[in-house]
């Protein structure tokens, strides 16, 4: 019989010195099995960044009418805000599956296979990806069946993907590398919350100019405000230069250090 | 039984945090993103939407903190110390009744906590002292009633990761209230799901008595709706209870 464990390994044992390519797809296609064989934990974070779309877009549908908000439909100030907390969330899935693997004794299993070290980082980021994708794909079809509206087209969902999946990895990275360094279940409540404190101490709920008191100031200088400035932009109005390049370099900078963080880890792990 | 579950609360003090902390961040965003809000149309009079989000937070933790009671009856099954108790001469009510009786007492305590937290921010109480000690009952009476329900559901799956499975029905029935904003400013399916939903007069019994005063309506609100979902879902839990004994 064939456990997930035993699949990823024999993939790399069909190929000596195990490429990183084909090692990467295994473990990759490892992580996208646990969504069917799982479903109750990937179901949650599929359930509730939908949940947060319409519960946000309903309770607060009246700060649309405050002078200066840049939407009149609550829906399409809240949607890409579910959609990139969901991607964050999908993310730092992996640092769960990670703690679950590490607890189990299965990574140790990993490190001593031919498997590259690269692998053991590019094929959770595959996984987190794909589901990433699953995630704002079913965010925005729900979105717009509760009347969200593309005012930037098609490009509208290039933001909002770029601004998903650079908050996915950036996730990811964080997450792997508290897993790495916690190595058990303490780790998860510091990833979750980090991520939520992050995304909330931003224009998350209404924009910079509606703002008063210490949030403008804190949300002002976080970066996770020009990754939603990025995601919204396409359902504001049109996608522009200067609404995308601030979350991109975000998502740049933020990326490399969290996944500096992720490796800094790997190697303490390895030490 | 209920100074048992008290002191496991004192004694792990982590599984109820995020109960008292993050009613308090949201209460602290609310009031930063939201605070040009208190001058729409229809919104209540108020002196700062903080004062508007102290029934909110109130109720928000409160409501979140009540599945910690059903988790840990769930565990006390799993561990077999259910069972244990079963073999002692206790009164099989009071098993139910003690950790529902723990779950009032943390409940007041977290109502008592964001007020007193929220005192020095601003929030002032329209309904005075009368009014933190209706708060305060309030809070005791709706950490019974929704304890009363994560007590059936750990009786009956005797599962503590069921009882877990709850919290998102009570995210729900939170978000889908009046909790964060007012009734007044809502529209459409949403405005309708606010108004049967009972959390909503609950809250807006507990936000009459900060932002308006101690009237007679407000006090029936805060009281008589946690006392009606109490009569309920403790009965449930009753039942449950009597189930579980007669498959033993």
């Amino acid at each position: 019989m064939s456990t997930p464990g035993t699949h990823v390994l024999s993939h790399a044992d069909q190929a000596p010195g195990g490429t990183v390519l084909r090692s990467s797809r295994g473990i990759a296609l490892r992580g996208l099995r646990a969504i069917v064989r799982l479903p109750s934990a990937f179901f949650p974070a599929m359930m509730m960044p939908i949940f947060q779309a319409i519960a946000f877009s309903g309770t607060f549908f009246a700060i649309t009418k405050i002078p200066g908000f840049p939407t009149d439909r609550s829906i399409n100030w809240f949607l890409p805000l579910a959609a990139v907390m969901g991607s964050g969330f999908s993310g730092v899935g992996v640092g769960f599956t990670t703690i679950r693997d590490l607890e189990s004794g299965f990574f140790d299993r990993l490190r001593m296979a031919p498997v590259p070290r690269t692998a053991l980082v590019i094929g959770p980021l595959l996984a987190v990806w794909v589901r990433t994708l699953l995630v704002l794909a079913a965010v925005t079809v729900v979105g717009v069946l509760f009347g969200a509206r593309l005012t930037g087209g098609p490009m509208a969902l290039l933001t909002l993907a770029a601004a998903g999946l650079g908050t996915a990895t950036i996730g990811a990275g964080w997450s792997l590398g508290l897993a790495y360094r916690f190595r058990d279940m303490r780790a998860a409540a510091l990833m979750q919350l980090g991520l939520f404190n992050a995304i909330f101490l931003t224009n998350a709920q209404a924009p910079l100019n509606v703002m008063t008191g210490w949030l403008h100031a804190v949300a002002k200088v976080n970066p996770f405000t020009n990754i939603l400035r990025l995601g919204r932009q396409g359902f504001l109005g049109d996608v522009t230069w200067d609404g995308s390049w601030g979350g991109l370099v975000a998502i740049a900078v933020l990326t490399a250090l969290a996944w500096l963080f992720a490796q800094t880890g790997l190697r303490r792990l390895d030490a | 039984m209920s100074k048992r579950s008290i002191l496991a609360i004192v004694r792990q003090p982590a599984l109820v945090l995020p109960s008292l902390i993050f009613p308090l961040f949201f209460a602290a965003l609310g009031t930063s993103s939201f605070g040009r809000a208190t001058a729409l149309p229809g919104f209540p009079q108020v002196d700062s939407f903080l004062d508007f989000s102290l029934a909110g937070s109130v109720v928000q933790g409160v409501l979140f903190g009540s599945v910690t009671g059903g988790t840990a009856l769930a565990t006390d099954i799993e561990l077999g110390f259910f069972d244990r108790l079963l073999a002692t001469p206790t009164s099989r009510v009071s098993i139910l009744l003690g950790r529902l009786a723990g779950a009032a007492a943390f409940g007041a305590a977290q109502a008592l906590f964001f007020t007193v937290v929220l005192l020095p921010f601003g929030v002032s109480i329209k309904a005075g002292v009368a009014g933190v000690a209706v708060i305060v009952v309030s809070g005791a009476l709706t950490a019974m009633a929704i304890g009363g329900f994560t007590a059936a559901m750990a009786l009956r799956t005797g599962s503590s990761e069921a009882v877990q499975g709850s919290f998102p029905l009570l995210f729900i029935a939170l978000f889908f209230s009046s909790a964060f904003f007012p009734r007044q400013n809502m529209d459409g399916a949403y405005k309708a799901v606010a108004d049967a939903n009972p959390i909503s007069y609950l809250v807006e019994g507990i936000r009459g008595l900060t932002i308006e005063g101690f009237t007679a309506a407000n006090v029936a609100k805060a009281l008589l709706v946690p006392v009606g979902i109490g009569v309920a879902s403790v009965a449930l839990a009753l039942r449950a209870l009597r189930s579980r004994l007669a498959a033993r």
